[in-house]
Formats: structure tokens, C-alpha cells, sequence
């Protein structure tokens, strides 16, 4: 805030002198000597905006009241926060918002924990000369798939409208109209959409913005809350789990945490926690006998799973034995599960099952504070929006507070802030200006070979921070606590394992025995899902943990049945390594056991001793406190390099996205996030959209190699390559593996918007 | 009769909307002659000197406002603005469509005096045929040379853009005024930072009234001896008035600042017969009324506001025996709260909630205590808003209901009969 923070300036609050630096704004200042001046429309994270009023105080020698949210500090200044005066002016304010505010406060959301209520009782005269009818405005307004709006208990702070703008860059919500008939809604009238709008009300002082899956659920003194992190990205956000009767009701942002998600959480992280209670989740381990799925008990699991192994490793060895997944565990099971295997001689773990091959930056790997800071950020790759959306506002706030320059290599969506759209990391380094000392490279951890030559192109006195956005959650945490080919924990060197691509290639070879998946979907997540569905059917013995019969699942011999991450207590490593706590607000469903409790009963099967908690805990803090020695280009990482750039000469090479409410596990078993779920949709170049004859909004079948995907939604963008086909990671209604990767798919069908069938 | 004719020369008489009429007579040669002979510093002097202060409302030194433009680099725009719409003034109105000239010339001189580039002037979106006929002007002043690239070869660039506003009152706000001119929402801006640090498009800006600007022409043109000689101690020059309500010639006068007000009444043609003088509100619908006791005072902006209102735009509406007040105020506060822009709650909810109350009066249904509630609410809003459109409500409706109580008491409700 203060451009200078070493210049301080006295001035004497209600009697207490203070000092504060420089430009220190009075309603901030005022929290130190913790007299809390009432503010609606001001918000630490939104400044100033002078509308409510009601910050009133009295400065010595100035006639008329002042509003401390707009007024900083000076030398010699004297506040009153409390007299008459100022009590007069607040207390006026407070009964002008309740001439139109309805006092519905019984069956209002906010009621409890409405900043109208509770001014109210503090500040607001007790009774009101108001005669008259209160306005009639518009009540429970669809604002879009996420938010309601009740027009008439609205304060117009225009919190909403200023979040939209100044911190997502995305300025959808307006103030329409004027005077008391003024109205929030967005500009163009369509529905509010993007990947922050759940914040929205947290902001609202009161109950006008409602989100619609919380919407008449609860009173707020009724939910048990419970402080945790975000495992649905690799950002690792803090916040609160209400929970009623055992169904989790809402996420609320926690506001301090100013490290890591700067107060704000995105819509996937908010919304989806619908999944918990959902039907269909699988509560009895299930065994496969020919084409069917039998239910057996855990012991049976336990026995026949531990039989596998040790069969295997009797008949084949350990090398027949193999391990996938740990993004989606805890630093605790991850370990254990490394542990588990390793002692068992098996080396094969990988907790890699998708695109990704890194997820630990190295030895240049910044802090979200470093990030907000550089001069300069390119992105590679996956958009951080679609990756990482919290840890995207950060980028956005680089850009438009600081003036930060954004660079992105050949992306696929717009930037709501100005950025310099490339096509490749050559002309990415070229973009950066001269003056830049600090540059942030923010990528998905898939093409290191592209990063490296973007490293290697920039000049060697500025200072690079490396940034890697995760597919899951806890890819960092898996991959530091050893579930890796070639790293024990804290990467330190290990027997050499086969990674999943060689593990893979192994099972389809009918070399692999048994393969045991946790938590990780490679069947629609690996970018060869001809190769997955091969390996899976070949390998005899196959164990998926999960919450859903997912494509991998129905794959398996047997299905665990495992808990979700409000179900269970441990810890996780954020994008910037970060250990973060990940705290059980939820009672599993009768029949589930974390994968932590699964190893555990396969361990007492196998007959070896697992560590006792307490020395997990500590194993785990030491692999974290190790510093990663490598850097990009690692051999340990075995980078997986972008697709040749040439045109296809007949068809369309396939390439695929990241979308934040993508995939088929907790997202698509969730009702509540149905209308946030992306389409099955087909990105095309604006000239291949005239080859084939196609627009936006048109459908589309592909063909190759004999397998078809049906009806793709066409949607033209400028930024994609011509000869490319891009298509949504991790959808199952239209799965984007498919194709075997770099496959080139043709065109079979067009449905034009009119339903008409052309056949290409 | 002190009615001159130094604006309003030629109004009436001659066809001013013409380029050649108004060269012929001695239009344009004060710009030529700035931007040939004086240095800007010279033309802020001319402003400065006169004592000429703002003409829309505040009535701010003009030469002390362009003086708090920074020293910096950064690009510096005038903006003109004729977003005239206070109740009873129709002034800038007038002088744009019938001196259009007059009106551009006095931009040019305004935007040379602060060393801008670049000059807007915001019309009022209902001032349609205004728009026509100055924008007209503008295309004859740029074919003649008077604006664009070069200008008189001396190297100086100035280019004016003409914006149509779409109708709000408090677009006249000039903070509004900027937004609407960026094309957002008109709502005033959070000050500060000021226009002159942070105006339009974030560059320093100055904002300056139609009949301000026109009025640095004959300040040019006679020196600023012969405006500081005209008018009061610290009320300089002429002022176009617009006089209107209970006279029988209402209409556009330009009299030397300090006329007194019973004169003014007179100029307009005085009351109409047989009716007696209630009360004038002497500065458009913002400013409080005066009564008898204040005819004799000169009308100008310290006499105004020691009588407890204002000189304002210079909106003259007289008031007679016949005028119920009670629907007066009504009328003024149904203008105010129609017209906020709502995003402060005093003026949003505070005009509304007087409006609401007011309109009950109107229909013989106040409550004994709707009158201290009238009286609280429009004082205690009064300096609590962002800009001063919420400050706006109270003058006229408390010196009203201070003069006038049996008005409002006699729109009480009937008492019911009690037990």
C-alpha cells in the first residue's frame, strides 16, 4: 500500500497515538489499535470505493465527517471513530439502508453472518420514522449456473462488480440502471459465468448474492466447520468445510490466507463437494469374475489382493509387479505406499498417469509471493486458469496491479489481461522486455524440453522462478514422497523402476502381473488410451482405489472403495511446496477406508511392518525439508515432447486441453456443479473450420484407426495451430485418449447448427 | 435596465451559427491571435486576472483551476462541459446553439491556456439540435484551419471531439462526465485523485463550463481589466441568467455579476399583475430559496451564500402567491432522486425515501411526524455523499418548510377520531 514503508506517520486514533506508514488508509490504521470502523463496500483485497458510507469518523479540523475507507493517514491527524457526530451519521446510514432492505433476516442465507444485522445492532438508532411501502424489486434472480440474486436485499456496494473487474479481470457483473431502481446483473445479459463467480458471496455484506448449492440449506450457526486445504488443484488453497448432519453444505474462503490463495477460491474448489453423498459411489470392495463385479469383503480384498503380489513376485519377481498413482493421496499414504511396495522389492511406482511428467519444480521453483511480484510471466502449456485458477489470479494481479508483462506460448484461450500471444518459446523470449530482473516461467510440467530452451534463450543476470501446475493435487507431494522410478523420498536415488509408460508397455506385453492404481484414472486420463485399456485388460491382476466406477475401475479385477479428502487427515505439497494440512470434516460412508487404511490391511497381509504414525510424520517432513537438487531436463523425468508440428496431409492431428470442471470422478458425480461441466467440445483453427465447412456451435463425429467420437461441439479459435484438433482432457462422454496420441483423426460427420447431416 | 450584450452579442440580430458572420465580426481573432503572439502562460494570465470563475455552478477561480494541473508530461485534456441540466437553467443551451462559434473559440482558447491537445465537449444528450449546429461549426472552424494539424502554421495541433451524452442529470457531475465520456457507467468518481491529476483516460484533466470558456474571448479580446472592473469585490464580470417561474418575460439575460435581485425580477418583465413576491431560487434546483428580505442584495456568489444559498449556474426562478410549495419540493426531490445514480446510499435512499414521503404530502396525507422526519433526514444526508448531487436535496425543501410550515401542515392527514 505505502510506497515507502520505512516512512511512518503518527496520528492519534480515539486518544491512542499510532504509527503506521505512509499512505496507510485510516480504516486500516484503525485495525491496529483494533477499532473496527464498519465498512460494506471497502474490502482489504478491493480498496476503496466511497459507496456505503458508513465508515464515517470525525477528523480534527475538517467540518464535515470523513469516510476512512478513502482518507489516509497524515502527520498530526486526529481520529474520532466514536462520538456523537459520527454515531449521528452511521446510525443515519444504517436507517437509510433499511428504508428498502427487506428484514426477511428468518429465511435469509446470510442471516447469522450479515454485516446489515449486526451494524445494525451495533450502530443503527433501534427505530425508523419509515411510514411508507419498501420497494419491490426482482427476488431470486438466476444470475448463472452458480449464483442467485435477490435484487431487494442488495446495498449496491458493487463489492461484486468490483471483484469481477479488478481481481478476476473479467468484468461481467454491472450496475444497471440508477437511483433506488438500480440492479446488479451482468452487462451483456447473459448468465454470470467463469471459474471465480463463487466468491461473489463471501463478499456480499448481506444475503442478496446466494450460491445456489447452499441456497435455504442451513443456518450458519448450525454447520460444524473445519479448517482444511483444497486438494482439487495443485494450488492448495485454505478453506472451511461446513458440514451439517454429515453432508457438507458449503466452502468459505479463509480469509488470512494471504500466502496461498490470497482469500479467494475458485469454482471447482467451492462447488465441488457434491459428490460425497453421491449414489453412486462405491461403499463394498468389488471383484471381477468374468464380466461381473461381485461384492466381497475386506478381509477377501485384503487376501486375494495380497495373494497376487505374492505370487507374482514368487512366479516373476517384483519386476512383475507395478504401482500407479499418488496425486490424488496424501503425503502420508503416498509414503506409506512407496513404502509398501518398495520393501516388498518392487520398484515399478509411478505417480504419474496422465500428461504430466514433473510436478517439483527444482532447484528454481518460487513462492505465489515471488510469483506476484516478477517483472515478468510466461506461461507454457496447460492455462494455470484451467490448472490452477486460484494461482492464475495471482498472474493477473502481477499483470494488472504491477504492471507485469504476460506472455503465453500458443494458448488456447483469451486472457482476460493484457497479454503477448506467441507461437513458440523462441518469440516468447524475444517478447520479454529488457528491464525485466525477476521472470516467472509457470508450465504444466509436461514439455520440459520447451521450457528449457525458453530458459536457456533468457539472459543470465535476471532472476527465474519456475512454476509447475499440477493435474492433481498432490503431484508434488507424490512425486517428494517417492512415488517415482527413480526417487525414494526426498529424492533421494532409488532402485531404477519402470515409470508408468514402460510399466504400460510391460502389462501390454503380458509382463506385468499385477497392477495397482490409486486414486489415479489413467484409462481416460493417460494420453494413450489404446495403450491403457490394452495393458489393463492383459495384466491378470488389477486394484483401482476409487470413489467411482470410473473408466479405470471397470477395468480392474478389483475395486477398493476409497475415501474422498473431507473424509480423511494427513497432509499435501501445494504447486509451490508448501505442506498444507488436509483435516477430516466428513464421516466416510460405512464400507470405505482411506487407501492409507487399504495399505495398512494389505501390509498385515503381506506380513510387513509398516512405521508406526509417528515416524510417517517425520519421514514425511524430512522428504519435504529435502531441497530438490535437479532442475528441468532431469533424465529422472523423461519429458514427453509436443506433438510434431507438421500438417496433417489428410485429417486433423488430435491434441487436448485442460478443463478445470473436467473429468469423470468427483466432477461428474456431483449435481451440483451438472451446468459447470464443459462440453464435449472440438477446438479448431479458423481455417480448418473452412475446409470442413464448420462453425462454432456445430457438430462433429471423428474417425480413426475404426474408433469414432460422436458428437463433438465445434468451437473456432483463433489461437490453434491449422492441422490441429483440440480436444478436452478427461471428459468421458467424449474422452480425448481415445486415439493413440498424435493420432490424425478425419472428419465423418457434420450436424450443422440446424441439425442438418452433411457427411464430410 | 443593465442588460448587456457581450455573450449574447449579435443573439437574435444575426445568423452567429454562420463562420463568416461571426469572422465578420472579429470571431476567431483572439485564437489566431493566441496561438501566434502568446505563450499559454499568457492566456492562463487572461483567465487568472479577470477574476473569471467557474460559470456551471461552483463558481471555482477558472485560472486557479488550470493551475493545479501537474507539471508533468503526460498528455492534458480540456473538457467542455454542456451537460446543462440543472431545474431552471438554460443558459449554455442557448449560447451553443445560437454562438456555436463563440462557444468552439473559447474551448480552443481554454484548451491552448492548458496546453492541451486534445479538447472534448460533453453535450447533453437531449441537446440534439445543439449537437447539429455545433458539430456543424466544428467541421466549418476545421475547414478554415482553426482546428487540427498545424494551426495558423505555427506548429501547434489541437483536435476537438464532440460527445453526446445520453441523459443524466449527473453526467453534468464532472467526474460522472468522465466516465460517460470513457464510455462507462455516468457515476461520479471516488475523489481523489482530482481530474487534474487523474481526469479523463487517467491523464490530467481540466473541466470547464460552456459559458466559462465563451467568456475567455472578450476577456481575450477587451483585457482582464475590463472583466475584473464589472461586478462585486470578488465577483467579477457578466453572467448570462436564466430567469424563469412567476415572470412575465422569462428568458436568457446577461447583466454584470451583482445586479441586484430585485432588478433582476424586473428585468424579466416583472410579476404578473396583482400577484405578490414569495420567494426566488436564485441557483437552479440545488440552491435554497431567498425571500423579500433579500431582493435588494446583488446578485453574486458571496451575497448568495451569506443569504444561505447560491449563485449556482445562475438559474433565476421566481416564486409568487400562487405556487404551492409543498408540490415545488416535491417536484425538486422526485428531479433528484430520479436522477441519482445511485451507488451512495444517502442520496439513493435518502432521496427516495423524501420523495416517497413528499408525494404522500402532495396527496393530503403527511403524518405530524413526516415533518421532523423531512427535516432530519434531508439534514443529516446532507454531507455524507460522494459527490454533491445527494447534498442537493436539502436546501430548497428545509428553506421551504422553514418559511413555509403552514404549507406542509396543511397537507397532514385529517387526526382520526380517537377513543
Amino acid at each position: 500500500m505505502a510506497d515507502n514503508a520505512a516512512e511512518l506517520v503518527s496520528l492519534t486514533i480515539d486518544g491512542v497515538p499510532l504509527k503506521v506508514p505512509k499512505g496507510t488508509l485510516l480504516v486500516e490504521a484503525a485495525k491496529q489499535i483494533k477499532q473496527e470502523i464498519p465498512v460494506y463496500c471497502y474490502h482489504t483485497k478491493l480498496g476503496p470505493a466511497g459507496l456505503c458510507r458508513v465508515c464515517l469518523v470525525e477528523i480534527e479540523g475538517t467540518p464535515k465527517l470523513q469516510i476512512a475507507c478513502n482518507t489516509p493517514v497524515a502527520d498530526g491527524m486526529v481520529v474520532r471513530t466514536q462520538n456523537a457526530k459520527v454515531d449521528a451519521g452511521r446510525a443515519m446510514i444504517l436507517e437509510l439502508l433499511l428504508v428498502n432492505h427487506p428484514l426477511d433476516c428468518p429465511v435469509c442465507d446470510k442471516g447469522g453472518e450479515c454485516d446489515l444485522q449486526d451494524y445494525a445492532m451495533a450502530y443503527a438508532r433501534g427505530t425508523s420514522d419509515l411510514a411508507d411501502p419498501k420497494t419491490s424489486k426482482p427476488k431470486g434472480v438466476d444470475l448463472g449456473p452458480t449464483i442467485v440474486l435477490d435484487e431487494e436485499r442488495c446495498v449496491v456496494c458493487q463489492r461484486c462488480v468490483r471483484f469481477d473487474d479488478i481481481i478476476v479481470g473479467d468484468p461481467q457483473l454491472v450496475l444497471k440502471d440508477r437511483g433506488v431502481r438500480d440492479m446488479i446483473a451482468t452487462a451483456s445479459g447473459d448468465p454470470y459465468r467463469h471459474n471465480f463467480t463463487g466468491n461473489v458471496t463471501e463478499l456480499c455484506p448481506v444475503g442478496a448474492l446466494t450460491s445456489k448449492t447452499y441456497r435455504f440449506k442451513s443456518r450458519p450457526w448450525d454447520l460444524d466447520r473445519t479448517q482444511t486445504t483444497c486438494t482439487q488443484c495443485s494450488v492448495g488453497c485454505q478453506m472451511f468445510s461446513d458440514v451439517r448432519f454429515g453432508v457438507p453444505l458449503r466452502t468459505m474462503s479463509v480469509e488470512h490466507d494471504d500466502a496461498i490463495s490470497d482469500g479467494w477460491l475458485c469454482d471447482r474448489g467451492r462447488y465441488n463437494i457434491g459428490f460425497y453423498d453421491a449414489k453412486e459411489r462405491i461403499t463394498q470392495p468389488l471383484y471381477k469374475r468374468g464380466d461381473t463385479f461381485m461384492q466381497i469383503s475386506w478381509d477377501d480384498a485384503f487376501a486375494l489382493w495380497a495373494r497376487a503380489i505374492t505370487d507374482a513376485i514368487h512366479l516373476s519377481g517384483p519386476q512383475s509387479v507395478g504401482t500407479i498413482g499418488g496425486g490424488r493421496l496424501t503425503n502420508e499414504e503416498a509414503y506409506v505406499a512407496q513404502y509398501l511396495f518398495r520393501a516388498l522389492g518392487v520398484n515399478n511406482l509411478d505417480w504419474r498417469a496422465g500428461r504430466q511428467r514433473q510436478a517439483t519444480p527444482g532447484s528454481r521453483g518460487g513462492t505465489l509471493a515471488d510469483l506476484e511480484r516478477a517483472n515478468a510471466i510466461v506461461v507454457l502449456g496447460d492455462s494455470p486458469a484451467d490448472r490452477a485458477p486460484v494461482l492464475d489470479l495471482r498472474i493477473r494481479k502481477a499483470v494488472k496491479r504491477a504492471n507485469a508483462t504476460l506472455v503465453r506460448v500458443a494458448p488456447l484461450d483469451v486472457s482476460p489481461v493484457p497479454s503477448i500471444d506467441v507461437v513458440d518459446v523462441a518469440q516468447a523470449a524475444a517478447a520479454l522486455p529488457a528491464t525485466a530482473s525477476s521472470i516467472a516461467v509457470v508450465w504444466d510440467g509436461i514439455d520440459a524440453a520447451a521450457v528449457e530452451r525458453l530458459l536457456d534463450a533468457l539472459p543470465e543476470n535476471v532472476t527465474v522462478r519456475t512454476y509447475i501446475t499440477s493435474e492433481q493435487g498432490n503431484a508434488r507431494g507424490a512425486e517428494t514422497m517417492g512415488m517415482h522410478p527413480r526417487f525414494a523420498p526426498g529424492f533421494a536415488a532409488a532402485e531404477n523402476g519402470l515409470d508408468t509408460e514402460a510399466m504400460l508397455a510391460a502389462a501390454s506385453d503380458g509382463a506385468l502381473a499385477v497392477l495397482s492404481i490409486f486414486g489415479a484414472n489413467p484409462a481416460l486420463r493417460h494420453p494413450n488410451g489404446p495403450l491403457v485399456r490394452a495393458a489393463l485388460a492383459k495384466t491378470p491382476f488389477v486394484v483401482v482405489s476409487e470413489l467411482f466406477m470410473t473408466e479405470s475401475a471397470k477395468l480392474a479385477t478389483l475395486v477398493l472403495p476409497a475415501k474422498g479428502a473431507f473424509e480423511k487427515n494427513g497432509t499435501t505439497l501445494n504447486a509451490t511446496g508448501d505442506a498444507l494440512p488436509v483435516n477430516a470434516s466428513l464421516q466416510a460412508p460405512e464400507g470405505v477406508l482411506s487407501d492409507l487404511e487399504m495399505l495398512v490391511g494389505l501390509a498385515e497381509q503381506l506380513g510387513v511392518n509398516l512405521p508406526a504414525q509417528e515416524a510417517v510424520h517425520a519421514a514425511v517432513i524430512e522428504a519435504i525439508a529435502q531441497a530438490p537438487a535437479f532442475d528441468l531436463g532431469d533424465h529422472a523425468f523423461r519429458t514427453r515432447a509436443a506433438q510434431a508440428a507438421t500438417i496433417p496431409a489428410d485429417g486433423l492431428r488430435v491434441a487436448v486441453h485442460s478443463n478445470v470442471f473436467a473429468g469423470d470422478g468427483t466432477s461428474a458425480h456431483d449435481e451440483r456443479i451438472v451446468a459447470l461441466r464443459p462440453l464435449a467440445e472440438a477446438l479448431l483453427s479458423t481455417d480448418d473450420a473452412k475446409v470442413y465447412g464448420v462453425s462454432s456451435g456445430d457438430r462433429i463425429d471423428l474417425e480413426a484407426g475404426g474408433l469414432t467420437l460422436h458428437n463433438l461441439s465445434v468451437a473456432v479459435r483463433a489461437g490453434i495451430a491449422r492441422g490441429t484438433l483440440v480436444l478436452v482432457d478427461g471428459l468421458a462422454t467424449a474422452p480425448a485418449n481415445s486415439f493413440a496420441p498424435g493420432a490424425v483423426v478425419r472428419v465423418v460427420h457434420v450436424r450443422k447448427g440446424d441439425s442438418t447431416l452433411v457427411e464430410a | 435596465m443593465p442588460v448587456v450584450k457581450v455573450l449574447t452579442d449579435g443573439i437574435g440580430e444575426v445568423d452567429l451559427r454562420s463562420i463568416d458572420v461571426y469572422r465578420s465580426r472579429g470571431g476567431y481573432v483572439q485564437w489566431e491571435r493566441a496561438v501566434r503572439d502568446l505563450t499559454p502562460a499568457a492566456v492562463l494570465e487572461y483567465a487568472d486576472k479577470s477574476g473569471l470563475r467557474g460559470r456551471g455552478g461552483a463558481g471555482f477561480p477558472t485560472g486557479k483551476k488550470w493551475s493545479f494541473l501537474p507539471g508533468n508530461d503526460k498528455p492534458r485534456y480540456l473538457v467542455c462541459n454542456c451537460d446543462e441540466a440543472e431545474p431552471g437553467t438554460f443558459k449554455d443551451h442557448m449560447l451553443l446553439e445560437f454562438t456555436p462559434h463563440l462557444v468552439l473559440e473559447g474551448i480552443l482558447l481554454g484548451a491552448y491556456g492548458i496546453g492541451s491537445h486534445h479538447a472534448f465537449i460533453y453535450i447533453r444528450g437531449e441537446f440534439k439540435e445543439g449537437y447539429r449546429i455545433f458539430t456543424q461549426a466544428l467541421e466549418a472552424a476545421r475547414a478554415a484551419g482553426f482546428v487540427g494539424k498545424n494551426i495558423f502554421g505555427s506548429g501547434y495541433d489541437l483536435e476537438v471531439t464532440v460527445h453526446r451524452g445520453a441523459g443524466a442529470y449527473i453526467c453534468g457531475e464532472e467526474t460522472a462526465l468522465l466516465n460517460s465520456l470513457e464510455g462507462k457507467r455516468g457515476e461520479p468518481r471516488l475523489k481523489p485523485p482530482f481530474p487534474a491529476v487523474a481526469g479523463l483516460y487517467g491523464m490530467p484533466t481540466v473541466v470547464n463550463n460552456v459559458e466559462t470558456l465563451a467568456y475567455l474571448v472578450p476577456i481575450l479580446k477587451n483585457g482582464w481589466e475590463w472583466f475584473a472592473a464589472v461586478g462585486t469585490e470578488r465577483s467579477k464580470g457578466y453572467k448570462v441568467v436564466s430567469i424563469s417561474g412567476h415572470v412575465q418575460r422569462p428568458g436568457n439575460y446577461e447583466v454584470p455579476v451583482g445586479t441586484p435581485v430585485r432588478e433582476l425580477i424586473e428585468i424579466a418583465g416583472g410579476l404578473r399583475p396583482g400577484r405578490t413576491f414569495k420567494a426566488v431560487q436564485p441557483g437552479g434546483g440545488s440552491s435554497a430559496c431567498i425571500f423579500d428580505e433579500h431582493l435588494d442584495l446583488p446578485y453574486d456568489y458571496e451575497s448568495m451564500a451569506k443569504a444561505g444559498s447560491m449563485m449556482g449556474s445562475g438559474a433565476f426562478v421566481v416564486f409568487d402567491d400562487t405556487t404551492d410549495f409543498v408540490k415545488a419540493a416535491y417536484n425538486l426531490v422526485r428531479f433528484f432522486a430520479h436522477e441519482s445514480c445511485g451507488q451512495c446510499t444517502p442520496c439513493r435512499e435518502g432521496g427516495h425515501w423524501l420523495e416517497a414521503v413528499l408525494e404522500r404530502f402532495v396527496h393530503g396525507r403527511g403524518l405530524r411526524s413526516d415533518l421532523d422526519m423531512l427535516k432530519r433526514v434531508s439534514s443529516t444526508i446532507t454531507g455524507l455523499n460522494l459527490c454533491a448531487l445527494g447534498d442537493s436535496i436539502e436546501p430548497f425543501l428545509k428553506s421551504v418548510i422553514n418559511r413555509f410550515p403552514e404549507q406542509f401542515e396543511g397537507k397532514l392527514i385529517k387526526e382520526t377520531v380517537t377513543a
